[in-house]
């Protein structure tokens, strides 16, 4: 049985794969500043919150981090509506995709806010500055900027994850992917042809990101 | 050196040719006859696909399509090695070997069949959208405005989407249990299914009120094997002939789904 | 025929659990033996070995896990001719993951062995392949086992993509539980606290080990 490829099916529909991609990006995006801001939050609390705010960071961290995004996914699309919360395929896989990464941030500030030197901060609170202010002004810019390589890292794999999110219908590449594939009977062209656009995407976006590195941050960074 | 690694690698590839051709010429056996000498069919066996197959209440299969399944492995005298598939896995499990026969409510369609060989069929189904009695939809204009749920790889995706008003959402999913799970928490307004497993589902969920609106298609649906394995094929054909005559087919469809057995036709 | 949510329904969660981790096991210990030659490769002093373990990294980092999957199940079958149920596909599709991320960290470790131990046995002429086994190997090892630990747990996380392709393991039998007693609300929260029980040890001693050997490898949010 010999199998002969058909890549010129892929080609044909490759307008569709490139929208795909995307509606990969856009969520990954808007998941990665949600994160981005629940990690913030985070870092806040365990740092200058009260001590009930920090055990329950710290709780939400452990369990996010040891339930597979695929279960916490499927919570919050097909569970929440049973207690009133129903939200579109696209909003859950923002949630989900936010809530998975802030846990992952949360931590990555964590150890980028324990390299900012220790003299620093001591000299703000010397000036007068509250912690809060101390947090925000000194010790968050100087962490973010640490941990930047980190940080760049994690969006790549939050939208390499984003593909378990056309499970739940949400429109991405993967899901085209699965449409055009499943219509055609053309598993693995289009599979190899999927996936060669994941790795272009996620190459390009570490290429990007790094250059941003380095014109933003063109100093030496730790 | 360099001579060595070239000569290795034409070696290699001379070998990787010649599997290439002992296999697929040794894929050309008779499918039949492999099925006999081995003893054993494999049956691709969908498991949350109501009332054609799913986990009965002791774990094991049960459904429509697996007891059919089960009565052709009787009949050829072998073991039945039942491959569990989503959706999506039908037609590639079959193509890729890993099943011998495809019996998962398959309906005959033209695309399908420029890939697969069908049967004579077997059996019939409607496709219908089906939603809760609160939502009003009486014909296919009313979905414009809605989201509807839809598995892929179906009949109802191939369908549905084509016949529905512009404006209407579609939501796909890879199995039909996301796409239950999606009707039943409410993610999508309406859902397209065969109309066994909508009954299937609102006996099973009173308290949903869940109703079919209308009937979108109908369709034959019958076994199929990949191409190539005739002498296959013509025993399945056989099979479906024997069985249409004593009763076995409409037997099992009355006691699955609850009615007659509409008049097959045949090729 | 409307079931509940009793303990023959959670029973059936619970055992399917065993392939969890059975996928988990032979996946790292396949993985494992796959590292440990990507790792010798990617530190070779030969380049295109370099280049060609780096490769085979790139591709499995830089892509989706569940895109890998499906072109081991879907697409390679339907190729080859091959027969390749539920089980050897996710398997080998794993183990392939599994290795290229163990020989990355290995790698990590193994370069973060202090040159002095490769001058000192060059001064005791070992040679290349000694040096590595003996003195440089057992060193790289202890200092990768936090983050082996860590990509353990990783691991066991991704076995639940296994699901999509109908392979009964924990996250499935969820689902098709949930299918016949209509309880997201219950169903997903038992399978997640399932994983997070198997998890959650991993993690406490992957943090503690790496408290007590004290190097550290890179933060790689996961």
């Amino acid at each position: 049985m010999a199998y002969t490829f058909q890549f010129g099916v892929v080609a044909d529909n490759f307008p569709a794969l490139l929208q795909g991609a995307a509606e990969t990006v856009e969520l990954s995006a808007a998941a990665m500043a949600g994160g981005l801001a629940v990690g913030v939050l985070g870092a806040l609390a365990r740092n200058v919150g009260p001590r009930p705010a920090a055990i329950a960071v710290r709780a939400y961290v452990e369990i996010i981090r040891n339930t597979p995004f695929l279960v916490q996914l499927f919570i919050v699309y097909f569970s929440l509506p049973a207690i009133g919360l129903r939200l579109s395929a696209n909003g859950a896989a923002v949630l989900g995709m936010a809530l998975y990464a802030g846990a992952y941030i949360t931590e990555i500030l964590r150890g980028g806010i324990g390299a900012v030197p220790r003299g620093e901060v001591e000299a703000a609170r010397a000036l007068g500055l509250t912690k809060l202010q101390v947090f925000g002004l000194v010790v968050l810019p100087q962490a973010l900027r640490i941990a930047y390589p980190a940080l760049s890292s994690q969006f790549i794999l939050l939208m390499l994850a984003s593909s378990v999110v056309s499970t739940i219908s949400a429109e991405e590449l993967t899901a085209v992917t699965n449409t055009l594939q499943s219509t055609t009977f053309r598993a693995f062209e289009f599979y190899f042809a999927a996936t060669a656009l994941y790795l272009l995407m996620a190459l390009g976006f570490r290429a990007v990101l790094d250059g941003i590195r380095r014109l933003a941050f063109g100093r030496a960074v730790t | 050196m360099k001579r060595r690694v070239s000569t290795l690698l034409a070696g290699l590839l001379a070998l990787m040719a010649a599997a290439s051709v002992v296999t697929a010429s040794a894929a050309q056996a008779q499918a039949l006859d492999r099925i006999l000498k081995d003893k054993k069919v494999r049956i691709t066996a969908e498991v949350t696909s109501p009332p054609f197959g799913f986990i009965g209440a002791d774990g094991q299969p049960d459904g429509l399509e697996i007891a059919a399944a089960r009565q052709i492995a009787k009949d050829l005298g072998v073991d039945l090695d039942l491959v569990q598939v989503p959706a999506t896995g039908r037609i590639p499990a079959l193509l890729a070997g890993r099943a011998d026969i495809a019996i998962s409510s398959l309906s005959i369609t033209l695309d399908r069949a420029k890939t697969i060989a069908f049967a004579d069929p077997h059996g019939a189904l409607t496709i219908v959208i089906t939603a809760p009695a609160d939502v009003s939809i009486k014909s296919i204009a009313d979905l414009a405005g809605k989201k509807i749920g839809i598995t892929r790889a179906t009949l109802e995706e191939a369908t549905v989407p084509k016949l529905a008003p512009s404006g209407t959402q579609f939501a796909y999913f890879n199995d039909i249990d996301a796409t239950i799970q999606a009707l039943l928490s409410g993610q999508v307004d309406a859902a397209g299914m065969s109309g066994f497993a909508a009954k299937s589902i609102a006996d099973r969920n009173p308290g949903k009120h869940l109703e079919s609106k209308f009937t979108v298609t109908t369709a034959y649906y019958a076994a199929a094997v990949k191409p190539g394995d005739w002498d296959l094929l013509r025993w399945l054909d056989t099979w479906v002939f024997i069985h249409r005559q004593d009763g076995f087919l409409a037997g099992i469809y009355k006691k699955y789904t609850g009615l007659d057995l509409p008049d097959l036709p045949s090729f | 025929m409307n079931r509940g949510f009793g303990w023959t329904e959670f029973w059936f969660i619970l055992s399917a659990l065993r392939w969890t981790i059975a996928l988990s096991a032979v996946a790292f210990a396949g993985g494992g033996v796959l590292g440990l030659a990507i790792a010798i490769l990617r530190t070779a002093p030969v380049r295109p070995l370099r280049w060609l373990a780096r490769g085979f990294i790139e591709l499995f980092q830089g892509t989706p896990v569940l895109m890998q999957l499906f072109l081991a199940y879907y697409g390679l079958a339907v190729v080859t001719g091959v027969d390749i149920s539920p089980w050897p596909a996710v398997a080998s599709a794993l183990t392939l993951y599994a290795g290229a991320f163990l020989g990355e960290i290995w790698r990590g470790s193994i370069e973060a062995v202090p040159l002095g131990q490769w001058e000192a046995a060059r001064g005791l002429s070992l040679g290349y392949w000694r040096t590595l086994g003996l003195v440089v190997l057992p060193q790289a090892w202890r200092i990768s086992i936090p983050a082996t630990v860590g990509f353990l747990v990783q691991l066991i996380k991704s076995t639940a993509v296994a699901s999509l392709i109908g392979f009964v393991e924990v996250t499935r039998a969820g689902q098709l539980i949930s299918n016949v007693t209509f309880q997201p609300l219950t169903v997903y929260p038992v399978v997640a606290a399932l994983y997070f029980l198997l998890c959650w040890p991993l993690s406490r001693a992957s943090r503690e080990m790496e408290r007590r050997i004290g190097v550290r490898l890179g933060e790689r949010g996961f």
